[in-house]
């Protein structure tokens, strides 16, 4: 029901966009990959920072599954590696099958033809009382 | 303290924050300015509204997930375990739906009442440690009750929504900008997609995030200020049930009391405030079972916070109880001790109990 004493609607402008980069095109059928976490410095066209929550891993194809978001409002993003990309835990490297559904990772990607492709992972520490 | 009130004790500047998020929260959002293209409500106060913003709603929300071999699929390749029953009016012409598709996937249907949101703050400020100290998952004292933590994706504890599945007070507000209105914003700047899908093009021509960080600051410092009702002072009846409410068992898990931890805020710093609840999970039994959602399995629900219970009109999670009386006969599980000792109490003590919930 409507609160009739309700004020008027918010007038909303334009916002400044978070990233600097293009949207990244929306591999079918996931919804468009959009940083949720991003790191406010500048960053290059095409780039962004990922913090999420592992889902899958697939070592075979090189790539992982993050589900990122804040409270009911869940995103999943597909993430792929390459041989260059470099993967890192409490400052040791790591291996792609070393990651784990559950674990939280800060992933900087780049947007290409083919999809995300991460050239950094880093598992991130959380506090699990 | 009456519904809607701020906290007592706030500064000139918190005080003015929770009047500006007020006029935020107020907002009713149209098309132009961000709403949809899924959404299930133009505004907070479209279900957060009596007796006062922030308060309790009449709209009834669906919800699902997917239940399978003891895991919980929140379904986010199919749209998330929110599905938005309305669309803006370029959606429909261009999809011709009237609502979020039913994700295939889904094992489970839930129906969620608007809750009040009073006292939000004092709750997400409850530490972990305080949590933890009423779980029982090996019911050590045999009492029948087996509290547990839910916890978010990332492994973190859960305090909000009936589950208890979103950690923190922010994130559950910058969540429910977007599940629950379509708007996007500075903590999750992308739209929900249509049961999976990406929205088609040219139905949402607002730029992202659609409201800035300012606005949902303002929000969340509304929300977050909003006191707990001041319960209304207690008769001998009233008193009679208050002692009813704890012998009888059901402050097992609504806990009267809790303490919230470091803030700095000073109104909400290390304060006692009645609570009601345990922010635990408990098992209701399977008749009031509905979706999983995180750890929580479908019988699990938080233990809902008893705050402003004088001015609800309907009660549990779905609205199917249409009294205090019918809310407790439905508790199951856990709760059956509690009920059963409850059904066993003369009328007289029914109806003292049935005063002090109503004095909350």
């Amino acid at each position: 029901m409507h609160l009739t004493t309700r004020t008027a609607a918010l007038a909303v402008s334009a916002i400044a966009p978070l990233i600097v980069s293009a949207p990244a095109p929306a591999p079918a059928p996931a919804p468009a990959p959009t940083p949720v976490s991003v790191h406010r410095g500048a960053q290059p066209a095409g780039s962004y920072t990922y913090r999420g929550t592992v889902q899958a891993v697939n070592a075979l194809t090189g790539s992982f599954d993050l589900i990122i978001g804040v409270g009911m409002s869940l995103r999943l993003v597909h993430i792929s590696t390459s041989p260059t990309t470099l993967l890192a835990a409490s400052g040791a490297s790591l291996r792609l099958a070393g990651l784990k559904p559950g674990d939280v990772v800060r992933a900087d990607c780049r947007n290409t033809p083919t999809g995300l492709v991460a050239s950094r992972i880093e598992r991130v520490e959380v506090p699990r009382p | 303290m009456r519904p809607g009130d701020a906290i007592r004790g706030l500064t000139r500047d918190e005080r003015t924050a929770f009047a500006r998020g007020k006029a935020v929260f107020d907002s009713a959002f149209t098309p132009h300015t961000g709403l949809g293209p899924l959404f299930n409500a133009d505004g907070c106060g479209e279900c957060h509204e009596a007796p006062a913003a922030g308060g309790h709603g009449d709209e009834v929300e669906v919800h699902a997930t997917a239940f399978r071999g003891g895991v919980c699929d929140p379904l986010i390749q199919e749209g998330g375990p929110v599905i938005q029953q309305h669309t803006t009016p370029a959606l429909k012409q261009a999809l011709g739906i009237d609502q979020e598709p039913f994700p295939p996937s889904a094992t489970a249907r839930a129906m969620r009442t608007s809750p009040a949101i009073f006292g939000r703050g004092l709750l997400d400020l409850v530490p972990d440690s305080a949590i933890l100290a009423y779980a029982d998952l090996e019911d050590r004292n045999h009492d029948g009750v087996r509290g547990r933590p839910n916890r978010f994706v990332d492994g973190r504890i859960g305090r909000f929504g009936r589950k208890a599945f979103v950690p923190r007070l922010r994130e559950f507000n910058a969540g429910a900008f977007v599940a629950e209105m379509g708007i996007t914003n500075p903590d999750q700047p992308t739209e929900e997609t249509i049961g999976g899908k990406p929205i088609p093009a040219g139905v949402d021509s607002t730029a992202d995030p659609e409201i800035d960080r300012e606005a949902l600051d303002r929000a969340d410092d509304f929300v977050r200020f909003l006191a707990a009702p001041t319960p209304a002072k207690l008769g001998k009846d009233g008193r009679r049930g208050r002692d009813l409410f704890s012998q009888i068992g059901c402050a097992t898990c609504h806990i009267p009391t809790l303490r919230t931890g470091d803030s700095p805020v000073p109104a909400l710093h290390r304060r006692e405030f009645a609570a009601y609840t345990d922010l635990l999970l408990h098992d209701m039994g399977p008749d009031l079972a509905d979706i999983c959602l995180g750890r929580a399995a479908p019988a699990d629900f938080r233990t809902e916070p008893l705050l402003d219970l004088r001015d609800a009109e309907h009660f549990l999670h779905d609205g199917r109880a249409a009294t205090p009386e019918q809310a407790i006969e439905l508790h199951g599980g856990e709760a059956a001790g509690a009920r059963d000792r409850f059904k066993a109490l003369t009328p007289a003590e029914r109806a003292a109990l049935i005063t002090f919930l109503k004095s909350l």
